[in-house]
């Protein structure tokens, strides 16, 4: 393959990267404050996608548009549902049984709401914007892909900067280092929870409208998500939304890449090969690779 | 309140009450094809008993050893392929439920390697990662038709007392390993790893041969009800037997019944059987609606399920549980 080609490769690749980091930080920060795996995710990420949608067909909104409005209305969903039902799990350091099956259980609900409400067929949005392409040099570049990039990196770095500049994002950087000790100096864990969860759903949802400009989309929209977060989130640690950047970096290279020698059917279970290699051999994720070659230096 | 205490069955020297109750059921049930039950009865009682034994296999990992997995119709669809070649190749019925046995083994080995090493939750998300993966690899492989499904053609006529008995031989030898399990040392450590891995590892208990261990028996168990059913229904398909409903309808049995006991998955197997009859026959799109609901219900009302229900109305102290 010639040089051009691998260039258009891994700009669609980092392009791709930015619409995953949106999609797993929320699923990180979760994770990260209360130790719950969001089994849910994948079903929020399919609300949000049919909310874009919705609010195209019916108002005419641009989806791009409604993915930003998506944020707001699935952060205020996420904190209802905490307020609702996750607030009564058993507070615990590593995820429970009782969490896992509570968020599957809701995935389940969400994703039969969504069959009840608008059927099985796959739906897609369709703009003037969606098969325009962006010439940038020698690059080829789907402007739609452009757009979704750029308005999932302003999110990110707002986000990133919400970690680090504000008096929640010290909370929740501090539960996730340790849990007791944030309790210790203060920290209003049932608050920070509620916030977070419903940031971590409101990400969910921004990223499902993201995705629906780009692809089509069904109830079950977002179960292949779920496992790609996930890899994201043991690759990237849980640190930062930069990790979760790198992750998502990582993921889409694999599969864009892979994607060239695998048949499309398979694409799935590239990132669930990666998933199972970097268990294998980097269990703490890149942050072990950095970490070791520090030492050995 | 002997009878209740006999069905929580608690370690130690099993009662008479503890033998007699699941032989007087093992009795009743053994003679329900000669009192002349209608075929409609016995087809019913066959798909309870796949799976009531599908939920006894989750329990012995979700239940006793607390390892969730979403991703148990990969035994369960491949034991059902394994058992469909080896039947049509002219083997005896019960040496291929053997063989889907073994695979279904191999299978968990797979995903149990990986992941049980670590703790957290990395075993429960790449079961979900694995039944989509396998399911996509056998909706495209063409030696098994692929999406069209499997054929299974066995040379003696269709006798329908011959399933009925070879389910309930099958659920009968999930039921006793369950029992044999809680009651042994193995068993003892598959609890220890649940409540506290790091304190379980500290008394000598290694956590990933033991999880992996639950892992092989369950999927074993898994396997070769996946082998039974197929036999059964003689047209097995992956959308049918590697459905991602069927992950959901085995770990909601024991969650059903009460996760973490002997009883439960049996109770919870009986509920669904006689449910998901029902229930598909009446609301064929919301079933998973429903169930959703239901496991919502039970993990925040009554982690223990129905037996958790029974047991807070007795508040007998023998039938305490923590899950």
């Amino acid at each position: 393959m010639a040089a051009l080609d691998w260039l258009n490769v891994v700009v669609a690749a980092v392009l791709l990267a930015g619409i995953y980091a949106v999609m797993s930080v929320g699923m990180t920060i979760i994770y990260g404050v209360m130790k719950i795996v969001n089994l849910a995710h994948a079903g929020f990420m399919m609300l949000g996608a049919y909310f874009a949608y919705e609010l195209f067909e019916r108002g005419h909104l641009d989806p791009l548009v409604g993915a930003f409005l998506a944020f707001p209305v699935f952060f205020g969903i996420g904190r209802l549902v905490y307020w609702l039902f996750v607030r009564w799990l058993p507070v615990s350091n590593q995820p429970t049984l009782g969490s896992l099956l509570l968020m599957f259980g809701i995935w389940l609900v969400l994703q039969n709401l969504a069959y009840l409400v608008w059927g099985n067929e796959d739906r897609s949005i369709f703009t003037p914007r969606t098969f325009l392409t962006t010439q940038i040099g020698p690059i080829t570049i789907s402007t739609l892909r452009l757009v979704a990039f750029a308005v999932a990196l302003v999110s990110l770095v707002v986000f990133e900067l919400v970690l680090r500049r504000t008096w929640y994002g010290r909370s929740v950087r501090a539960l996730i280092q340790s849990r007791y000790a944030g309790q210790l100096v203060g920290v209003d864990t049932r608050r920070t929870a509620s916030l977070t969860f419903g940031l971590g759903i409101g990400f969910a949802g921004m990223a499902g409208a993201l995705l629906a400009s780009l692809y089509s989309f069904n109830p079950d929209f977002g179960r292949p998500f779920l496992i790609r977060s996930f890899v994201i989130i043991v690759l990237g640690g849980l640190e930062s939304a930069s990790g979760v950047a790198l992750g998502a970096l990582v993921l889409a290279l694999a599969e864009t890449i892979g994607i060239l020698f695998v048949p499309a059917g398979y694409q799935l279970a590239i990132s669930f090969g990666l998933l199972v290699l970097v268990l294998l051999v980097l269990p703490g994720g890149l942050a072990q690779l950095f970490a070791k070659r520090y030492r050995s230096a | 309140m002997r009878v209740v205490s006999a069905i929580a069955g608690g370690l130690g020297r099993p009662g008479w009450i503890h033998v007699a109750i699941p032989l007087a059921l093992l009795a009743a049930l053994a003679a329900t094809p000669w009192i002349g039950a209608e075929a409609n009865l016995l087809r019913l009682l066959f798909i309870t008993f796949i799976w009531t034994t599908t939920g006894i296999a989750w329990n012995i990992l979700g239940g006793f050893t607390g390892q969730v997995s979403f991703g148990f119709a990969v035994f369960y669809g491949l034991g059902a392929y394994t058992a469909a070649i080896l039947i049509n190749t002219g083997i005896h019925p019960y040496l291929a439920f053997a063989g889907s046995a073994l695979v279904a083994v191999l299978a968990s080995l797979m995903v149990g390697v990986p992941t049980f090493r670590l703790r957290g939750p990395y075993f429960a998300i790449a079961t979900i990662g694995v039944s989509e993966t396998v399911r996509v690899i056998m909706s495209n492989l063409s030696v098994t038709g692929g999406a069209s499904g499997y054929r299974i053609v066995e040379a003696t006529a269709f006798r329908q007392a011959d399933h009925f008995y070879t389910g309930l031989l099958l659920v009968s030898l999930a039921f006793v390993v369950s029992v044999l399990i809680s009651r042994s040392k193995f068993g003892l450590a598959l609890t220890a790893i649940r409540d506290d891995e790091p304190a379980a590892s500290d008394v000598g208990i290694n956590p990933l041969t033991q999880k992996l261990a639950a892992h092989g028996v369950a999927a074993a168990l898994a396997g070769m009800a996946g082998g039974v059913y197929a036999r059964y229904a003689a047209f097995i398909h992956p959308h049918g037997v590697f459905a991602f409903n069927t992950s959901v309808y085995i770990l909601l049995i024991p969650v059903i019944g009460g996760i973490g006991t002997l009883w439960g998955p049996v109770l919870g197997g009986v509920i669904f059987g006689i449910v998901e009859e029902q229930l598909v026959a009446s609301f064929p799109q919301a079933h998973l609606l429903i169930y959703g609901a239901l496991l919502i219900l039970i993990i925040l009302l009554e982690p223990g399920g129905i037996l958790g229900i029974v047991r807070k109305g007795l508040r007998h102290p023998r039938l305490r549980f923590n899950p």
